[in-house]
């Protein structure tokens, strides 16, 4: 059934059915990936999916459910479900539906020029990554992954009190991972590009980074437990704020699972911290004229300068703390409730080059791989013990790879002890971004 | 898949499947969420010699299946035409008996139970302030059809309770937590006492609280039962799954018949233990389940092999293809994976330890199976002196690499156990038991703070 239509009969539907208000959130879209090994296509996959999630208030509670399965008859399933659901919790958990606002943001989500491009030219893309890889460095025995993809994704939101919005955004997106072997060694490099300007994607460049990164770790070794300065670079800093964005969400601090409840306005991070989630970036992976809820999206600043200026709020936490919500109220997938998730999430950029920041740490660690981030971290807490990878720096120049390393601290007070800030700013797949920064008296596990 | 097959495709296969998913989640006793849905898709997935491509769709009408299928088979270009055969339907062994669907109870007495666990939680000790308890359901119909005849269908049922306590203090805050499941209806109620579960996930969030930072080095370390098998998962289990070991991406390509690990080592993987949280009738190709011994007396004598990997190794099926749901094409996965019991029993494992960690829960971990190296968290650790286990520690991971720590384990106890966990991989997130009795690895890298 078409999106809209089905939409408007489960309105109608559920406020036949006693629900006092209602909401259909729909999510669609198409996917296409290709993965090259050996000169041919090893996998390649195309699909096609939409679903959507219902959310009502029966007799003072608000249900949820959801569907993948767009016909009529799932119409009783949805309905029945929410109904079972919204029994279980208090009236005090309602959730008031959002009439929406006069306007949103204007955003460009879908770039036409990848809407165009064929599958044949896609392959051919892939193909001249491999062989870029391949290439790219003595020691590359073979790839473990050559993969390239487009998605195009649609989201739209109706209720009945009047909201009616919707927003679709492709993106293209290159990964190559190399396997570099020399003697008995094996290492494994990788470089990530996601755009939606297909124009400026450079193939050769991708499959060559990955290469290059792949040989510069053979050698490796371990180095002495103890007390190091570290540059983490953009790569495994950005992996540690998602690990650790849960944070700063108020829905979290207000549950007592962050130690930021009631820090706004105090100084948390050192001075060279400024920390933004902004909605609205030209061109970032995350964004979006307006969240789950329909709140318009926004550019704020998490931490300015050290200080915590706001925590992240959906509507629910906003209401709590009596402020507006900064339209961070997001839906993971259909099978969930609006939580509380970030958009473009990053740690504003500095002025220092990578080299600077090397000459001014002159001895250490230039970390750039983490391993094992969904289990090597406590959220609560802030403590994290993690796998590293990358290189020692003795006296202002890079030594040697090294590898087998543990590095373990805290996350707010690593927060309190950066330094320096890079330029390089780095975003990962999920939007989340940092460039490159310098802390001591960091504790390092090795031999 | 006849539309598929004349685009000269040699195989052919639908997956289908529809599925009730529950959720009901508290925090400190209060339902936080509670949440039911439908997922409703296929994928078709065709071969052509050793390449395969991929399609799915929520729009399971027939003119749209042929669409997928023709769109599919347009990115390449087969050479004759394959006759599908007959199907035959798959006999069931009754693998995973079910005698109370979820979806039958009320959601009251589910959250009911899941009130009682946070209660228990909350009464073990002043220190624990926060708990979260909760409940998932799958009751999955699958189908699945191939042109070698395959017609397998099989009615899903999984049930899983989770209990997190978090233990505070001025400055610290410490968890631990519980979650047992298997693929099983509501009687898992009948089967565990979610009161002693959330004592133990409260005791270990307490004992963490005081715990002193781990020291860092190199040392023995004592895994214990249970989750402790997660060292095995990650450290040896994904370098076994076709998936890498087809693309030479795996240290233990090419190495059957040869001494991979300590003689004191067996390792099993079994899709066909009665209820267990990653058994099955059939894999999601179709194909029966089974009980695959991978490494005998420390030599490796099989791989986890799937259809596609099978062809491109000139290896035989293992039962062992597996997907999170539509979305994914199956490839070879780990289902209930353990090591064997051996001889020693856990007091004369830590009798015979002078210094070292013990590891008594584990936390989750990664692994790269192009270099084995994996990397796990503890999540209750104690240090062990002169034999005796002493002081608890926390914030330790363990370091290494599979091929290295499967040669080092130097003791293996006979307190077999296994525990449930969802595996992220390739085809998406499977549950998956992992399972050991108590070990011991001669030495380890522990990285700590202390």
């Amino acid at each position: 059934m078409e999106r809209t239509e089905f939409q408007e009969k489960v309105i109608a539907a559920a406020l036949a059915e006693g629900f006092t208000e209602c909401e259909v959130y729909y999510r669609g879209g198409t996917s296409f990936e290709v993965l090259i090994l050996e000169g041919e296509i090893a996998s390649y996959e195309n699909s096609r999916q939409e679903g959507l999630s219902f959310r009502g208030n029966f007799q003072g509670r608000t249900g949820y459910a959801y569907t993948e399965r767009l016909e009529e008859a799932a119409i009783p399933f949805l309905l029945t479900g929410a109904k079972g659901n919204a029994a279980l919790l208090t009236p005090e958990e309602k959730e008031e539906l959002y009439e929406g606002e006069e306007s949103y943001p204007l955003l460009v989500g879908v770039h036409e020029g990848l809407e165009r491009l064929t599958p044949e030219e896609k392959i051919v893309a892939a193909k001249r990554m491999e062989q870029a890889a391949l290439a790219g460095a003595e020691e590359i025995a073979s790839l473990d992954y050559c993969v390239l993809g487009t998605a195009l994704t649609e989201v739209a939101i109706k209720n009945s009190k009047g909201l009616d919005v919707s927003f679709a955004k492709n993106f293209a997106t290159a990964y190559v991972s190399a396997i570099a072997k020399k003697g008995e060694e094996t290492k494994t490099g990788s470089f990530f590009w996601k755009d939606r300007n297909w124009e400026g994607f450079d193939p050769e460049k991708t499959g060559r980074e990955a290469a290059k990164r792949a040989a510069a770790h053979l050698g490796a070794a371990s180095v002495p437990s103890g007390k190091y300065a570290v540059i983490l670079d953009g790569k495994p800093m950005a992996a540690l704020l998602g690990a650790f964005c849960g944070v700063f969400f108020a829905e979290n601090a207000q549950k007592g699972f962050s130690l930021l409840q009631g820090k706004a306005g105090t100084k948390i991070a050192s001075e060279q911290v400024t920390l933004r989630d902004d909605a609205l970036l030209a061109g970032g992976y995350a964004s979006t004229p307006f969240d789950s809820e329909g709140v318009s999206g926004k550019n704020k600043a998490i931490i300015e300068k050290g200080e915590l200026k706001t925590l992240l709020y959906n509507r629910k936490s906003a209401k709590k703390d009596g402020v507006p919500s900064t339209g961070n109220g997001f839906k993971a997938a259909l099978t969930g409730s609006v939580k509380t998730a970030c958009t473009n999430f990053y740690l504003q950029k500095g002025e220092h080059t990578v080299e600077r920041l090397i000459q001014e740490m002159q001895n250490g660690l230039l970390l750039t791989d983490f391993m094992g981030l969904h289990a090597g971290t406590n959220s609560v807490s802030g403590d994290f013990s993690l796998s590293a990878e990358g290189f020692l720096v003795e006296n202002g120049q890079i030594t040697r790879p090294v590898e087998q390393i543990t590095i373990a601290g805290n996350f707010y007070r690593l927060l309190e002890k950066i330094e320096a800030v890079g330029e390089d700013l780095y975003f990962s797949s999920g939007g989340i971004g940092s460039p490159s920064v310098l802390a001591r008296e960091m504790d390092i596990a090795g031999l | 898949m006849t539309a598929a097959l004349e685009s000269g495709a040699d195989f052919a296969e639908v997956y289908a499947e529809e599925t009730k998913r529950g959720h009901i989640a508290m925090v400190n006793g209060k339902v936080e969420t509670a949440l039911s849905g439908l997922d409703y898709g296929a994928g078709v997935r065709l071969f052509f010699g050793t390449h395969a491509i991929y399609g799915f769709t929520n729009d399971l009408s027939e003119e749209n299946l042929i669409r997928i299928a023709k769109e599919g088979a347009a990115a390449m270009k087969g050479d004759r035409i394959y006759e599908p055969k007959g199907w035959r339907k798959m006999v069931k062994r009754c693998i995973n008996p079910v005698r109370i669907l979820p979806d039958s109870v009320a959601k009251g007495e589910k959250a009911e139970q899941l009130r009682l666990a946070a209660e228990a939680a909350k009464s073990y000790d002043p220190a624990i302030s926060q708990t979260r308890t909760g409940f998932l359901e799958v009751q999955k119909h699958v189908l699945v059809a191939n042109t070698e005849g395959i017609w397998g269908e099989e009615d899903r049922v999984r049930s899983r309770f989770t209990v997190e306590a978090v233990a505070s203090s001025a400055t610290e805050k410490q968890s631990g937590h519980l979650a047992p499941g298997g693929s099983e209806g509501y009687e898992l109620f009948d089967r565990i006492s979610v009161e002693a579960a959330a004592r133990e996930a409260a005791r270990t969030a307490v004992t963490m609280l005081k715990a002193k930072p781990c020291p860092a080095g190199q040392f023995p370390v004592v895994i214990d039962n249970g989750f402790g098998g997660v060292i095995f998962h990650e450290a040896c289990g994904h370098g076994l799954e076709a998936t890498a070991v087809a693309r030479n991406a795996s240290v233990f390509a090419g190495k059957l018949g040869e001494q991979i690990a300590s003689p004191l080592v067996t390792a099993i993987d079994d899709g066909t233990i009665p209820n267990g949280w990653g058994s099955a009738e059939m894999d999601d190709e179709g194909t029966p389940t089974a009980r695959n011994i991978l490494i005998e007396n420390g030599i490796l004598k099989s791989y986890l092999v799937d259809r596609m990997n099978g062809r491109r190794m000139g290896a035989a099926i293992t039962g062992s293809a597996r997907r999170q749901d539509y979305r994914f094409a199956p490839t070879s996965r780990m289902t209930n994976t353990f090591i064997a019991a051996g001889e020693s029993t856990p007091a004369e494992i830590i009798a015979a330890t002078e210094y070292g960690l013990y590891a008594k829960q584990m936390g989750g971990g990664s692994v790269d199976p192009a270099t084995g190296s994996f990397n796990f968290a503890v999540l209750e650790g104690y240090l062990i002196r002169n034999g005796k286990i002493a002081e608890p520690v926390r914030g330790a991971t363990l370091i290494g690499k599979g091929a290295e720590v499967l040669l080092q384990i130097d003791m293996v106890g006979n307190n077999l156990a296994r525990a449930q966990g969802m595996c992220g991989s390739k085809s998406g997130s499977i549950p998956t038991d992992v399972g050991q009795p108590m070990i011991r690895v001669g030495q380890m890298t522990v990285g700590g703070r202390g």
